[in-house]
């Protein structure tokens, strides 16, 4: 395990990296949010492909949007989002 | 590992669905699950197929990607993606930018999904974002049709789009699609899209696929049309278009050949039976060929000139240029015919490529040069050296088209070559090694085939090695150089060659052009100014050293000044007081020896001995050429001689404008001389000889002692003015103007022409008015035929008495009034005959008041006489005694007083003055005729001098105004003005007619005189017998 300090400085430079990344996704125009695009980060870093990534958030969000559309015609209560964590 | 990371990625599909896909809210725990599983699973098998990136991990690919779609769109954007990325590749911590980055190009523009589309609220299910092309699994049903497709079919050309770039984004954002069509390198491709939405993006799918298999055939029917409707259109010609375009490259060439042969050398012979479209594209194309064929002929032709030869091969090197491009031609035409199609419509000769119309577009700039080359290869016929680089300087400095102009300095580079050599060689070596005169220096032609001007320059005195070996030809300076560039070229090159011919220095040009010689060349202007400025500044300060210390040109022009122009006033007045004796007699009693002589006295006297041996030498002393009845005085001159290479400076004209100030100011010192011996025998005569009761005479001697200060008065006025005014301020102008640090010989002699000029000019002695210089001359030759004669007269009447003198003036005085009268007003317009004039008069004074002088002595002797022989009454020794004395007197008189012949028997004329009773009565008779005589010409000064001061109170020139008021400082005279002498001039011709009557009276009575002289022996004789 690296030293907390080297550790520190790496999540700083991981964070700057987003930083940068969300920057140029807004640019890009690809309505990303920071969180969905860290989690993105972590796919890629760890060997997905990254068409295929992309593919996969287009039909997410399809489908977030088919819910959505659920729900709004259903008109149900508030939903809650639950939140799932690694 | 791999299990590790599988889990991290699967962690991260679970948060990912979870964070995207809200979970219905109507839904229970299980639903939510099967949801989310159903989600899961599908993103797996999406992952699952695409498995690892196909894409080789390039990571400026994606980064590329991105840029250019951002530069299209926004460029400002662009630019802060760049910084973004360029910080985002030196962060360390990612290994697969690339990828994220191409995930965020392939997202890019992506419809957001937090944005719940409000127009369709109805449809149930809302358009979705188009999958990929093939692999898209669950392609969504299509939705019903919600627009027409606007779009026609053939609107799309999806063939020239490649759609794998971005297989999933294109279609989402059809406007994205038209601006990047738009913009992109090829051009407009398509029309711009017009259809309006991503909704009716599946609608879309069908039309466009069928707009890419009809797009293909579409522009292809065009194509086909075209040619179908030209191979029904164009009949079968013969020879057919492959026939010709087979000879085609021969005739490019020049070359006669089967189909186009060429008659004669300027034409080319088109078959008859072509078609008209095609003989206009032959047309188009026999122009290169005629005008490769002329100007090969151009090229073979011998050359007249250096120019010439580089011309041609500048034009034959770019002619070879043109062969390859035939050459190529060659090539492809032989290609294309080797794939053609024989059976195709037109032999098919439009699919393999090369027609003749490609011909004459490949061959279309080439034509340009050719015809521009041939249009300078006629040009040059008529036109020759530095006239040719002009023509060419012409075309590529002014010629609008840059094409042409561009061409033209290619070509002139080469072409200047021979120029810059001979340039080269002129101003490093002062040599014009240019056997075809084609350089704008010239050696100058003999002079019978010289121009006017330069006659007039020859007379002027600039006939000098310097000024006439070369000359620049104005129309041969090529339009490259300026003119005061060429002016500055041709005066190092004349230097050079002057250092190294006429002051025999050609070791150090020699030296010089080893050193600083370098290759020039067209094109760099500034370094080739600068080398020439260099040149300049070398080659002139070394001639203006050869020039001062190996010839003394300083020293020789301030030995002028001070010989010539009377500088060194000990010397002059030594040389002249040791000259006077000499000077009175006859010009044919000149010896040269005896000159030379009292020359050498006077140097040896004076502080002129400490002048150097090489200036003492150039001193001389000799006759001018004497006319008849001349005195020395009128002949004598000084003379420096200036030998070769300083006679560059010291023209001959310059010599003779010395020798006129020279004789100018001699006459004058002369004058002066005898005035002021003449001043000095009254004033000391006065405490002697001169003293008398008589009331008359004493009166008599009064006013001729106030005239003769006014002569000496004006006299010392003259001489103070053109020493100091004149010689000296002129003199300090040329030191001003020679001693400057970049003084070239061009100035040298131009600063000592000035100097010359302004003392001729200001020193009285050039002609006021030109328009009457032939007039002048003319006047000036009959008052010496009228000199002549009256010399002749007297010389035959008195044979060169005590008198001659006398009757000498008062016959100039007349011929000057008959001269006046035939020229009227002319002579006297010229200050030079004014003055002369007026000294002519003043030296008649002069010897008017020796006579004076003389008459008083003897006058006195007499009384002496008498009062002895009153006092003592024994006659004949005393008498005897006195006589003696006054002769001894009367001889001192002779010997200053210039009455030569009186020197000759001192027995006669001391028998004349010891005259008794009988001789009285003449010597008594004599008095009113010298004062009518000395009151004559007293008049005569004072007109005159009045006449000189009116002309010169009204000169232009300061210091001529001034020498006017110096001369009349008190006003005594009345200055006349010119505009009343008009009328003036007749009475002063007439007062001079009335002046040569009274010459006349006064020859006869001198002849009376003469006779009285030759009765005289007899009574001497008588009283010697005594």
């Amino acid at each position: 395990m690296p030293p907390p300090s080297e550790r520190a400085g790496k999540q700083a430079a991981a964070q700057q990296a987003v930083d940068i990344l969300h920057e140029i996704a807004t640019i890009l125009n690809t309505h990303l949010d920071r969180r969905t695009l860290s989690i993105c980060i972590s796919m890629i870093e760890n060997g997905v492909n990254p068409e295929a990534l992309a593919i996969v958030i287009k039909e997410l969000r399809k489908r977030g949007q088919e819910i959505e559309l659920e729900a709004a015609a259903a008109a149900a209560g508030v939903s809650t989002v639950p939140t799932r964590r690694r | 590992m791999a299990s590790h990371q599988r889990n991290r990625v699967t962690a991260a599909i679970d948060s990912l669905i979870a964070h995207l896909v809200p979970p219905f809210p109507g839904d229970d725990e299980l639903t939510a699950q099967a949801r989310h599983d159903d989600s899961f699973e599908l993103v797996r098998s999406i992952l699952e197929r695409h498995g690892s990136p196909a894409v080789s991990s390039d990571v400026n690919h994606a980064a590329d990607l991105i840029k250019r779609k951002l530069i299209q769109r926004n460029p400002s954007q662009a630019l802060r993606f760049s910084n973004l990325y360029t910080r985002l590749l030196s962060l360390p911590v990612l290994n697969q930018k690339w990828a994220i980055l191409s995930l965020l190009y392939q997202l890019s523009d992506s419809p957001d999904p937090n944005e719940p589309p409000p127009l369709s609220p109805p449809k149930p299910p809302p358009p979705p974002p188009p999958p990929a092309p093939a692999p898209a699994p669950l392609p969504p049903s299509p939705p019903p049709l919600q627009r027409p497709p606007a779009p026609p079919p053939a609107d799309k050309d999806w063939r020239s789009r490649p759609p794998p770039a971005h297989p999933a984004a294109p279609e989402p954002n059809a406007e994205e699609d038209a601006v990047r069509d738009a913009f992109s390198p090829a051009g407009l491709k398509t029309l711009p899209s017009d259809r309006p939405a991503k909704r009716s993006q599946p609608e879309e799918r069908p039309p466009s696929r069928v707009a890419a298999d009809d797009a293909p055939k579409k522009p292809a029917r065009d194509v086909s049309i075209k040619s179908t409707l030209l191979a029904d259109s164009s009949n079968v010609f013969e020879p057919s278009e492959m026939a010709l375009l087979r000879d085609l490259p021969y005739t490019l060439q020049g070359l006669s050949s089967a189909t186009m042969p060429f008659p004669r050398d300027a034409a080319l012979k088109l078959p008859s039976t072509l078609p008209s479209p095609i003989v206009s594209l032959l047309h188009t194309l026999a122009e290169p060929s005629l005008l490769y064929r002329g100007l090969a002929a151009f090229v073979k032709s011998p050359a007249k000139g250096l120019l010439g030869q580089s011309l041609r091969a500048a034009i034959s090197n770019e002619i070879r240029s043109y062969l390859t491009l035939v050459a190529t031609l060659e090539a492809q035409i032989r290609r294309a015919l080797s794939s053609v199609d024989e059976s195709a419509p037109r032999g098919g000769i439009g699919k393999a490529g090369v027609t003749l119309k490609r011909c004459v577009v490949w061959t279309r700039e080439a034509t340009m040069g050719l015809r521009l080359m041939s249009l300078i290869a006629e040009e040059s016929k008529s036109r020759h050296g530095g006239q040719l680089i002009s023509l060419i300087h012409g075309f590529s400095t002014s010629h609008g088209d840059p094409v042409v102009a561009a061409f033209a300095e290619r070509l002139l580079a080469d072409v200047t070559r021979p120029f810059y050599d001979i340039l080269r060689r002129w101003i490093y070596d002062g040599e014009l090694s240019d056997p075809h005169l084609e350089f704008f220096v010239r050696e100058q032609q003999a002079p019978h085939g010289a121009a006017d001007d330069r006659k007039d320059a020859k007379a002027k005195g600039h006939a000098s090695v310097w000024n006439s070996k070369y000359e620049v030809v104005d129309a041969m300076v090529p339009s490259i150089m300026t003119a005061d560039f060429a002016q500055k070229v041709f005066l190092i090159g004349k230097s050079l060659n002057f250092i190294r011919h006429s002051c025999g220095d050609s070791g150090w040009v020699d030296a010089y052009s080893k050193t600083s010689s370098k290759p020039l060349g067209y094109g760099d202007t500034a370094a080739l100014e600068t080398s020439i400025d260099d040149a300049y500044k070398t080659t002139m300060r070394r001639l203006m050293h050869l020039m001062n210390h190996r010839f003394h040109v300083f020293d020789h022009l301030q030995a002028l000044k001070n010989y010539i122009l009377l500088g060194q006033g000990d010397f002059i007045a030594l040389l002249m007081e040791s000259l006077a004796a000499n000077l009175d007699r006859p010009a044919f009693a000149q010896y040269r020896h005896t000159l030379t002589a009292q020359l050498e006295h006077a140097i040896r006297g004076s502080n002129a001995q400490y002048d150097s041996d090489e200036v003492l030498r150039r001193l001389d002393a000799r006759m001018l050429q004497l006319s008849h009845g001349d005195i020395g005085w009128d002949c004598f001159t000084l003379e420096y001689k200036i030998d070769a290479p300083v006679d560059v400076v010291v023209t001959e004209w310059g010599n003779r404008q010395y020798l006129k100030v020279f004789n100018f100011l001699w006459r004058v010192k002369r004058v002066e001389f005898a005035l002021s011996s003449a001043w000095r025998k009254c004033m000391t005569g006065a405490r002697g000889v001169l003293q008398t009761h008589d009331e008359h005479v004493l009166q008599l001697w009064k006013s001729t002692r106030g005239i003769l200060a006014e002569m000496v008065h004006f006299v010392g006025q003259l001489q103070y003015y053109i020493l100091f005014e004149v010689i000296e301020s002129s003199w300090t102008e040329l030191q001003k103007a020679i001693r400057r640090d970049d003084c070239t010989l061009d100035d040298l002699i131009t600063a000592h022409t000035n100097y010359l000029t302004a003392i001729t000019h200001k020193g009285l002695l050039g002609a006021r008015r030109r328009q009457f210089h032939d007039q002048l001359r003319e006047a000036a030759q009959q008052q010496q035929q009228q000199q002549q004669q009256q010399h002749q007269g007297s010389a035959a009447a008195g044979g060169g008495g005590g008198g001659s003198g006398d009757g000498n003036a008062s016959g100039s005085a007349g011929g000057g009034g008959a001269a006046a009268a035939s020229a009227p007003v002319e002579d006297r317009n010229s200050y030079m005959a004014q003055l002369s004039e007026l000294l002519h008069v003043m030296l008649a004074f002069r010897d008017c008041v020796d006579g004076l002088y003389s008459w008083s002595v003897a006058d006195f002797t007499r009384r002496q006489e008498a009062d002895a022989a009153g006092l003592v009454m024994r006659p004949s020794k005393k008498a005897k005694l006195s006589a003696t004395s006054s002769s001894a007197t009367h001889k001192a008189y002779g010997s200053t007083g210039g009455g030569a012949a009186d020197l000759d028997d001192p027995f006669l004329s001391s028998s004349a003055t010891a005259s008794d009773g009988g001789s009285h009565a003449h010597l008594r008779s004599e008095l009113p005729a010298l004062q009518e005589r000395l009151k004559q010409l007293g008049v005569a000064f004072k007109s005159r001098l009045q006449v000189l001061l009116g002309d010169l109170a009204y000169q232009p020139d300061v210091d001529m105004r001034f020498l006017g008021v110096s001369m009349n400082f008190n006003d005594v005279y009345q200055p006349v003005k010119r505009k009343k002498h008009a009328s003036a001039s007749g009475g002063a011709g007439s007062g001079s007619g009335s002046g040569s009557g009274s010459g006349t009276q006064h020859q006869q009575q001198q002849q009376q005189q003469q006779q009285q002289q030759q009765g005289q022996p007899v009574v001497g004789g008588g009283s010697f017998s005594r």
